[in-house]
């Protein structure tokens, strides 16, 4: 197999939030948090390093708490990978009140479906997106979100994020976790 | 025989042989329709038809009385008079045909002295009901396999008509008897090797077989022409198509086979039909053979064939044969 | 409005499915078309859209396993493979090595399965119809030894969360063992039938050619990449269960047409059945399920899982939340990146060549609408 690069400084070099993380818990290599206008940036960087799109998806967490302070409560997750070496990366960014975030589907023309997708499921609208009509669900009912949770059921990113990412309190049980 | 004179001997010979020849379309229909599936079946390792009758033998009369069943739709927004016009287009002209081929010696309905013209202008007038069909279905794939069927005739048959000239021009007539009669020693195929293989491919892309079978091409076209149709009116398209091929293996036959010429048979003059029938059944069995063997060529592979391949092939070969003639 | 404007232009749309021939399912396209030639085609998914992501979402994780096997009917044991081994990530469970090559064994003829039925199906888009049956012969008896061994045809749900469901016997072995010897016997049928046959290479030659920055533009995975020369395996670059423990290689194409699609899942057939005779030759002893807790707690966090589904990279994604219920679980199926493509493939190329293009990419449309 190709020879092992790290990609954590090309991303750190460029100003992005990127945290290496344990690949055997995870399944990927590098966590980017970005903020709304670094999607874009982030996506041309990724190309331009080789990275191939694996996905885009979203998801549904309780708003205003936590990291995710003033934003709609939903979170758009891309996770890129490389063809000649083993390196996952997942980006995570939340959605602004207005649920629009800018679209990367002229960089990566492979993210026009998904984003698509995303809006069907989560109803994020992607700014600049040719074609941001409903793709697999139906035209006539495009306010219809189905993955969007009930509110009780809701919880918040920090509940739902390992707990070293969490502050301190959840420390002591991310040990206690890896340890077993 | 020249002088027109239909006396009414000679009109109600014509009738019962026109009654025997439409009783025999639609017994080669069924024959060939039972063994297409036959032979697909073994060639795909299956047994093919097993249920109706031993070996499934009636499977196809069977068959048929369904057709016969069937409601004949007419879907919405069709042109009706031309789309109930076309299948009887396309079986009507391919009855003509049988009666000026010599079956065997004394076996015509009748002898033209333009015999081989007749049988060509008649095949032509086929292309007409897929044009008809396909058009009249309002019917957007039906309007390409109707598009391609005109474009594929016209660039295949003058592939045939050339490698056809080329036997006419060695014996002098267009009379299918006399063309026969001209067999006598030697079939045509070891004179005019290249002129059959030419007439074979181009009659395979005539009759719509595959892999020339662009116009009904199921993959691209779901059914191509005959998408719309139903019941009897596919079945129409269905025994023009097998009496089509009947056709092309039967001139295939008479002008490079030897038609009826044959190791003796008492009777001769009758039973050579015999020796007729093997030789156009083992035509129809390797076009068979070709069809569940081969992959679909694409539409302009078609015509460049036709128009690279086929047509200078047979200009030089028809040139070469009036040369040798002349010497 | 734009009706009159493309009459003009003698330009016309043309719905291709969703019961065409050759979408294979219900997929429609919409063709925008002048003459024969494709100028703009926009696939139309959704059709059989079940929302398996919600009902992913909706109950313990345990319950969605026998969801994994509808999403690819075809080739559904890499999909339950994909989904045990991510709950595995996640909440840590050990599993024997009996199950794991077990587990390998099953997704490689399960593979071989797939691909057979596909080079069947391709032909048949190409207009040749006796390769289908000769694929389906041939995929009769990998679904014959996988119906004694799991207990279903086509829609398995066979592996368990720390094992498989049922340890396999002296007669699987003999049988796979059969099977293999079988299929080296038949592709000299493949080969003189299909390979070689000179109106199939004219079809498939230089038609469709996807080149290395468009597939990563569009995320392309499985045999449609490897086609077009990057060497990119699921279960080389990024190993799993016991796939490091076998020798085998990756087939690539040289410039990622119809052909070279096809000739790589040719050669994917053969290394899939070198996987096999390998792991059966070295098939441990032992138990085939480990003590799992029936209630699996899926602690706070995400986690991925990728595992090489015959299609390419199926990638599982899970957000837990402390219970036994994921929070979100995202599939990310192969089919649906490869076919994102089309609309700039399909650009000014005649709808034969775009069948033989679809019929290449080996679609199957219940995995790409889930």
């Amino acid at each position: 197999m190709a020879k092992k690069k790290d990609y954590k400084n090309d991303f750190l070099h460029q100003r992005f939030d990127a945290t290496e993380t344990d690949y055997d818990q995870r399944g990927y290599h590098l966590e980017v948090v970005l903020d709304v206008n670094q999607v874009r940036k982030f996506a041309q960087t990724a190309y331009d390093l080789g990275f191939y799109i694996v996905f885009v998806a979203g998801l549904h967490v309780r708003p205003n708490e936590g990291h995710d302070k003033g934003n709609s409560g939903l979170v758009v997750v891309y996770q890129f990978a490389r063809y000649d070496q083993l390196y996952r990366i997942k980006a995570r960014v939340s959605v602004p009140n207005t649920l629009e975030i800018p679209s990367i589907s002229d960089i990566y023309q492979g993210a026009d479906w998904h984003e698509r997708e995303t809006r069907d499921l989560y109803g994020v609208v992607f700014d600049g997106h040719p074609n941001m009509k409903p793709l697999l669900l139906s035209e006539e009912d495009p306010d219809f979100h189905p993955l969007l949770k009930e509110e009780k059921k809701l919880k918040s990113l920090d509940e739902i994020s390992w707990p070293s990412e969490a502050p301190e309190v959840a420390k002591g049980e991310a040990e206690a976790e890896t340890g077993r | 025989m020249e002088t027109i004179s239909i006396l009414p001997p000679e009109l109600i010979r014509m009738v019962i042989a026109v009654i025997i020849i439409i009783s025999f379309l639609f017994l080669n229909a069924i024959m060939m329709g039972y063994a297409e599936r036959k032979i697909a079946g073994h060639v795909q390792r299956r047994p093919g038809p097993m249920e109706v009758g031993s070996h499934g033998i009636l499977q196809m009369i069977v068959d048929g009385v369904k057709l016969v069943g069937k409601e004949l739709l007419i879907p919405f927004n069709v042109d009706r008079t031309l789309f109930r016009v076309a299948p009887l287009l396309s079986f009507t002209p391919v009855i003509l045909p049988l009666l000026v081929i010599p079956f065997s010696e004394k076996l015509q309905a009748r002898d033209l002295n333009l015999g081989l013209i007749f049988i060509v202008t008649m095949g032509s007038v086929n292309v007409m009901a897929l044009l008809v069909g396909g058009w009249g279905s309002n019917n957007k794939y039906s309007m390409f396999g109707a598009m391609r069927a005109v474009a594929q005739s016209i660039a295949y048959e003058i592939p045939i008509l050339l490698s056809l000239l080329a036997v006419v021009l060695m014996c002098n007539t267009f009379s299918l008897k006399e063309i026969v009669a001209a067999q006598q020693n030697i079939w045509f195929v070891f004179l005019q090797p290249v002129a059959f293989l030419i007439y074979v491919v181009a009659g395979l892309a005539e009759t719509n077989r595959n892999p020339f079978d662009l116009p009904e091409a199921e993959s691209e076209l779901t059914a191509g022409f005959h998408t719309e149709y139903s019941g009897m009116g596919f079945s129409l398209f269905f025994i023009g198509e097998y009496t089509n091929m009947f056709i092309v293996a039967s001139v295939a036959t008479v002008l490079f086979l030897g038609g009826w010429h044959g190791p003796h048979l008492p009777y001769g003059e009758y039973l050579g039909v015999v020796w007729f029938f093997l030789k156009v059944y083992l035509l129809l069995f390797l076009m068979i053979m070709v069809r569940w063997t081969y992959p679909r060529v694409r539409f302009d592979q078609l015509l460049n064939f036709a128009w690279k391949y086929l047509v200078p092939f047979s200009l030089v070969n028809l040139l070469i044969t009036a040369v040798l003639v002349k010497l | 409005m734009l009706e009159s404007e493309y009459q003009e232009q003698n330009r016309f749309f043309l719905n291709m499915g969703p019961q065409h021939p050759s979408t294979h399912g219900v997929l429609l396209i919409v063709l925008e078309m002048e003459g024969e030639y494709v100028l703009d085609p926009q696939p139309v998914l959704g059709f059989i859209h079940r929302m398996h992501e919600k009902m992913g979402e909706s109950r313990p994780c345990q319950g969605f396993m026998p969801n994994t096997a509808r999403m690819d009917y075809v080739c559904a044991l890499p999909y339950n493979h994909g989904y045990v081994s991510l709950i595995e990530r996640k909440a840590g469970i050990e599993v024997p090595k009996r199950a794991e090559y077990i587990r390998v064994i099953t997704s490689e003829l399960n593979r071989v399965a797939s691909h057979l039925l596909w080079l069947g199906a391709y032909l048949l888009d190409l207009g040749a119809f006796t390769p289908i049956l000769y694929g389906f012969d041939d995929r009769e008896h990998i679904l014959d030894i996988l119906e004694r061994i799991t207990g279903s045809r086509l829609t398995y749900c066979y592996y368990r969360f720390g094992g498989v469901y049922k340890d396999v016997d002296d007669k699987f072995i003999e049988a796979t063992r059969a099977f293999i010897k079988r299929m080296r016997k038949r592709y000299v049928i493949y080969e003189k039938l299909v390979t070689k046959n000179i109106i199939f290479i004219k079809r498939a030659e230089n038609i469709g050619i996807v080149s290395p920055d468009m597939a990563l533009r569009y995320g392309m995975t499985g045999p449609n990449l490897r086609g077009s020369g990057i060497a990119y395996d699921v279960r080389k670059n990024e190993p799993y269960s016991v796939y490091p423990e076998f020798d085998f290689e990756i087939p690539v194409g040289e410039q990622g047409d119809c052909l070279d699609r096809y000739m790589v899942r040719v050669q994917e057939i053969e290394q899939s059945l070198r996987i096999i005779e390998q792991a059966l030759d070295r098939l441990p002893d032992g138990p085939v399920r480990s003590k799992v807790k029936k209630n699996i707690k899926l602690t706070p966090g995400d986690c991925n899982f990728a595992v090489e589904a015959a299609r390419g990279e199926l990638s599982y994604y899970l957000v837990g939340d402390g219970t036994s219920t994921p929070y979100r679980l995202k599939v990310r199926v192969p089919s649906y990146s490869n076919l994102s493509c089309l609309p700039e493939l399909g650009r000014g190329i005649l709808l034969p060549d775009l069948v033989s293009i679809l019929g290449s990419f080996d679609l199957v449309i219940p995995e790409m609408d889930r």
